[in-house]
């Protein structure tokens, strides 16, 4: 089993693997000073963080709104990759019964209309999670508010549990890939090569700016919607917020629901990247923890700048020294508990 | 207060030790459990295809033993440590370099100093997890015990996610002689050394029950109660808050040593972060607390031993799916903290307990059999009340309230 923390990037898939030639050779520290390599890294690194924010920003908002600590939030991220991996291999492939095929070379118009294909699946794989969350929000979640924290801690850990055993019935415990030709019709696309960095894969792209639209919908949603700027009043105060007419309970299923969805489209994008495996979770989820002591508890921004950190370090970890890759993140997080307890930005609420 | 015999209530009563007085009949389930435990060994040798194991037994003796210090925090301090493992694993760890990189072999060694490493890791991680409370300081926990989780991963000397042996790999010394010994026995996981150890586990835990007993019962106890009930109180009433939370956090650390230290003896040639140090291990330290009731002193430590056999039983239950055939162990501990979170809230210990779910439950049974029927009408509306709700909150969620 891969050492929890490293498996978000792993670089495993066909696309990675190209950029990985370029790094076969022994590492030093002075390697990363290497200009080209170090820009390498950091996009990459940036390209993990996004994904990271997506997941972590569910979970911070579930904690901020609903006080509960959804440890089962990494296996709904898995199940988001595996389910993106059913939707993707309906929807895209290259036998008679797929609905889309890849192009096969690089040509604007279908190129770019494949990567609103890849858009759509991470999107319906999302949307697949939402009433899955909504359901464990009000079946399971919702009767024990008032009860101990540790009994909401210990049920969404059997939850964990049961979604982990759940994804292996359905999908086995074989990873789940995309197909080479997706990969292949997406990195056809120049990008980086434009500027000389051929080495980056444009799917790594194509992932940073996806979960960027979705991280700046995120901010739009709780700082200028209606629905946003209610969850943030019920994040502040609870029982103000219930007596100027917000009905908590249909608050507090959106948010799961939303960070459900979150989850779900990280987990696609993810997919898209490397795969879908089994304990994918897990790992996650602890970088999440991680992510959420980094940047402040329940703050989305204080998620976004602690998820591009702890992204960015661990790249730079596999340069200096890969063995220490899982523990860096943990490091900076000890670091900020010494100097900044309460982490960079403090908690929820007041600012999006 | 020696031990003795006192009258209470007209009640006769056999006193322990100071404050610990049992009823006849309860002193002699006490003793007779303690006696069903001593052989244990000797009847899981003897049953052959029975899911009685006592590998699986002996680590849920031991994950029991951590569980109980965890219990201190949760039950008194009401702090849930969601990273129990980082003490568990470091005194395993600790054992296993000791014996494999420094060639001690002393059993009593091994164990003092696996502990005083645990003590040393539950002061530090303790001192940076003060300053926190409620669900922070899982998180935080969680974090700090994943930290140590990835240190032996990290360093290829102690084997990376492999692990190390508790071997010590002596050149011209026979492979028996290469074992931890304890007074001339060397433990080398066959049955005779393994049984010794049991029994010597099992009164360690005793000892352990009756120390943590003696500890709950002292003012010190009472006080980590009133932090426990309101931090805020228990400092205007005087009580160096921070000081005794860190204490507890201490000594419940120092169980988890005690414990890890035992497993890596027992589990002498497997010990790997993924088996003592991961979130898991910890997740499952939790479970185990609240499976056997966490608001009793026991309770902990029986569901050690119920978790893991559990755990061994389930993990040979295949189901098929879409996907083929596959094990389904977590799912059905998974389902079966389930019903403990709804239906049985204070565990195995507290529902038996009088006063407990099943104990007043079996009582009014044994009273009037015909409670079956008020039982089934009550479990028929709380059913009918559930969906009643659950569709109540999607109606909410769709339309929103009216």
């Amino acid at each position: 089993m891969a050492p929890i923390g490293t498996e978000l990037l792993e670089p495993t898939s066909v696309a990675v693997q190209t950029l990985n030639a370029v790094l076969d050779a022994p590492l030093t520290i002075g390697d990363l000073l290497q200009p080209e390599r170090f820009i390498t890294q950091t996009i990459n690194g940036i390209q993990a963080g996004f994904v990271l924010f997506l997941i972590a920003s569910g979970l911070t908002v579930i904690l901020g709104i609903l006080d509960v600590l959804n440890l089962a939030h990494g296996e709904l991220y898995a199940l988001g990759a595996f389910v993106a991996s059913s939707v993707g291999g309906y929807l895209v492939g290259t036998g008679a019964n797929a609905i889309f095929s890849p192009p096969t070379s690089f040509s604007p118009v279908a190129s770019f209309g494949f990567v609103l294909v890849l858009i759509l699946v991470a999107l319906i794989a999302a949307l697949i999670m939402v009433p899955i969350g909504a359901l464990i929000e009000t079946t399971l979640i919702r009767p024990i508010y008032d009860r101990a924290q540790v009994y909401q801690l210990v049920l969404t850990f059997a939850l964990l549990l049961i979604i982990a055993d759940v994804v292996e019935l359905v999908w086995g415990s074989d990873p789940q890939q995309p197909a080479f030709a997706t990969i292949q019709a997406i990195n056809d696309i120049p990008s980086f090569d434009i500027i000389g960095f051929g080495n980056i894969p444009t799917l790594v792209l194509m992932v940073i700016l996806v979960s960027l639209g979705l991280g700046l919908a995120l901010f739009w949603f709780f700082g200028r919607t209606k629905t946003g700027r209610i969850m943030r009043a019920t994040a502040i105060d609870r029982e103000m917020a219930t007596a100027l007419g917000v009905s908590t309970d249909r608050t507090f299923t959106l948010v799961f629901a939303l960070g459900a969805f979150l989850a779900g489209f990280a987990g696609a994008m993810q997919f898209v990247i490397t795969r879908a495996q089994t304990g994918m979770g897990e790992q996650a989820l602890v970088l999440s923890f991680v992510v959420i002591v980094v940047g402040g508890l329940g703050s989305l921004r204080g998620a976004l700048v602690g998820a591009v950190v702890v992204g960015i370090l661990q790249n730079w970890m596999i340069v200096i020294n890969p063995d220490f890759q899982t523990a860096a993140p943990f490091a900076v997080m000890v670091l900020i508990l010494l100097v900044k307890p309460e982490g960079l930005f403090g908690s929820w609420g007041e600012r999006t | 207060m020696t031990p003795g015999l006192t009258r209470e209530d007209g009640q006769l009563k056999i006193r322990v030790m100071k404050g610990l007085e049992l009823t006849p009949l309860r002193l002699l389930l006490l003793l007779g459990a303690i006696g069903f435990l001593f052989v244990l060994p000797a009847i899981a040798r003897n049953t052959g295809d029975l899911p009685i194991r006592i590998r699986p037994i002996y680590r849920g003796m031991v994950l029991g033993l951590a569980a109980v210090g965890l219990n201190l925090l949760l039950r008194h301090t009401d702090l849930v440590s969601f990273g129990h493992a980082a003490f568990f694993g470091t005194a395993a760890y600790t054992t296993a370099i000791m014996v494999q990189l420094l060639n001690v072999q002393s059993a009593v060694v091994l164990i003092v100093v696996a502990i005083v490493a645990a003590t040393l890791m539950a002061t530090l991680i303790g001192y940076f997890t003060l300053p926190h409370e409620g669900l922070y300081f899982a998180l935080v926990t969680l974090a700090f015990g994943q930290l140590i989780y990835s240190i032996p991963v990290g360093i290829q000397e102690l084997g990376g996610t492999d692990g190390l042996n508790a071997l010590t790999g002596q050149a011209g010394v026979s492979i028996n002689e290469q074992y931890p010994h304890l007074g001339g026995i060397f433990l080398n996981g066959q049955e005779v050394p393994n049984t010794i150890l049991f029994w010597i586990t099992i009164v360690l835990v005793v000892l352990s029950l009756l120390v943590m007993f003696r500890i709950v019962r002292s003012p010190f106890g009472n006080a980590l109660d009133a932090i426990g009930q309101q931090r805020t109180r228990a400092r205007f009433l005087g009580l160096p808050v921070k000081r005794y939370v860190w204490a507890a956090f201490i000594i419940s650390g120092i169980y988890g040593g005690i414990a890890g230290a035992l497993y890596a003896l027992f589990f002498s040639t497997t010990i790997d972060p993924g088996s003592t140090l991961q979130v898991f291990v910890s997740g499952d330290i939790l479970y185990i607390a609240i499976l056997g009731g966490f608001k009793t002193l026991t309770g902990p430590f029986v569901g050690g031993i119920v978790f893991e056999t559990l755990s061994n039983v389930a993990s040979d239950v295949v189901l098929t799916g879409p996907a083929g055939e596959k094990e389904v162990g977590r799912l059905i501990t998974g389902a079966v903290l389930l019903i403990i979170v709804f239906a049985f809230p204070s565990g195995i210990v507290g529902s038996l307990k009088p006063g407990g779910r099943v104990y007043e439950g079996v009582r009014e049974l044994l009273r009037n059999p015909g409670v079956i029927g008020p039982w089934s009408r009550r479990a028929g509306n709380g059913l009918m009340n559930m969906v009643k709700r659950a569709a109540d909150n999607v109606r909410i969620l769709i339309m929103g309230v009216k």
